[in-house]
This record gives structure tokens, sequence and C-alpha cells, in this order.
């Protein structure tokens, strides 16, 4: 029984997978072993540090999904004030609003339906 | 003076709580070619978490005092301070300001004092290689 799985460009072998994963492991304990192991654990030397700031907590310092849109709402301000603005979250301002909308469509239509 | 203990490069990390630049410029001045303290193995880093020493210039201003004592508590042990300059020694032409927290041994423990305004390179060197004698101490006792 073979492991190796080839595409005709690669090749994939879950053996030599385990032997690189286990090297990078020995590597990375040999760098992990040489750091300071008396260190103030729960401590200030276990903190971040950020110019000798107070580190904010985690919900406030992740970069969130919206941050990515930053320019995108940035650029089309103006429009979304308009547009939030509008959404009070009364239900009376959105009957007006379907109710006025409602009303325009059906004299466009009406006229359409005169001229035409 | 031979060195047993502490055999790697000596890292600092400088802090300017309130200076006027001109023990930092200084401070420059001895990374220059003309001092190059970088052959000794001494050198600045950009990270208290990597320092073996804190050289702070200039008086501890009140806005700075909670981030000295952070960036002190950041360095790992075995750590000394460096005082380079009057103003972080007793408060220079700032004394008694309104603004001070106080000179730098008023916040966190100093170790060696530079004094002038500002003091020559070569006497910033001659304070390191102080620190360095000192943290030589300080890391047989550790170890």
């Amino acid at each position: 029984m073979t492991l190796i799985i080839e595409s005709g460009y690669e090749f994939w072998n879950p053996i030599i997978w385990l032997i690189t994963f286990a090297v990078v492991m020995v590597i990375v304990y040999f760098f992990r072993k040489r750091g300071k192991e008396k260190y103030k654990k729960g401590e200030e030397q276990a903190q971040i540090f950020l110019c000798g700031e107070e580190v904010p907590g985690s919900e406030q310092r992740q970069v969130r999904g919206s941050n990515a849109y930053w320019g995108f709402f940035e650029t089309l301000k103006e429009y979304y004030d308009g547009i939030v603005r509008l959404h009070t979250g009364i239900v009376n301002d959105y009957v007006v609003w379907f109710v006025t909308v409602v009303a325009i469509s059906a004299i466009i239509l009406f006229v359409v339906e005169l001229v035409g | 003076m031979s060195l047993k203990a502490f055999k790697r490069a000596l890292w600092v990390y400088h802090l300017n709580t309130g200076s006027c630049n001109g023990c930092d410029i200084e401070i420059l001045a001895v990374l220059t070619p003309r001092y190059d303290v970088e052959r000794f193995g001494i050198m600045l880093v950009g990270s208290p978490r990597h320092a073996d020493v804190l050289l702070v210039t200039g008086p501890v201003v009140k806005q700075m005092e909670s981030r000295v004592k952070r960036i002190y508590e950041q360095i790992p042990d075995p750590k000394l301070v460096v005082v380079v300059g009057n103003c972080g020694i007793e408060g220079g032409v700032f004394y008694e300001s309104y603004s001070l927290a106080g000179p730098v041994d008023q916040i966190i423990p100093v170790d060696v004092y530079v004094p002038g305004c500002p003091p020559r390179p070569e006497a910033i060197i001659e304070a390191v290689v102080k620190a360095w004698v000192k943290l030589e101490k300080a890391e047989q006792g550790v170890s």
C-alpha cells in the first residue's frame, strides 16, 4: 500500500509531513527552552509592551470585521448619516414611508397608464 | 574587568521621561562611529522586554510616572537603571516644577547616576560599564 498521493504536479506523503512537523516542533522547543523561566507570571513582565501604556482589554484591541470597511464608510459618510437618521426604529415612521412610497408609485403607474 | 556570569551583549532600553533632548543627543553620540559602543556589545533595543538596562533621561513628568513604573516592571530580572543627566537626578532646571512627579529615584530604584547637563558620551559609557559590572554580580546572585 502506497501512502503517496500524486496529482501529476506535486505529491503528498503523510510520513514526510509528520517528520517535517516533528522537526519544526523540535526547533520551536529549542527556541522556547532558551527563554527565561524565572519571570513574574501574571504581572507586568507577562503583559504586552505598548510603549508604557496600559494594555486595554482584549475586546478593545481586536481588529473587527467593520475595520476593513473603514474607508468605504468614511467615503460615503454623508450618505450613511442620512440613511441612519431615517432609521428611527419607530413603526409609525416606517408606515409613513411605506404609505408615501406606495402613493407615489401608484401616481407614477397611473400617469404612465394615462400617457400610454 | 573580566566578565564571568554575564557573558552576553548588554541590551539597553532608552526612555525619555521629559528630557529637553540634550542627554538624548549625547546618547546618540555614544552610538556614532566616534564612540561606537556596539563594538563592546552594548546595544539600544526597542523593547524593555529585551533589555538588561533601563537608561532614563529627564525628570519624570506627571504624565510619565505610571509609564516609567510599567516599563521598569516589564524589564526581565536582573535589571539595572541608569539615570543620565542632572534633570533625572534631582530635577535640574525643572526643579520643583508643578508638572514633575519627582526625580527618577523617587519613582523607581536607580543604580547608576550620570551627572551633567548634558553628560559627555565618555561618562555615559562609563556608567553603562559600571552597570554591567553590577549586573554581573546580580546575575551571579540569580544563577
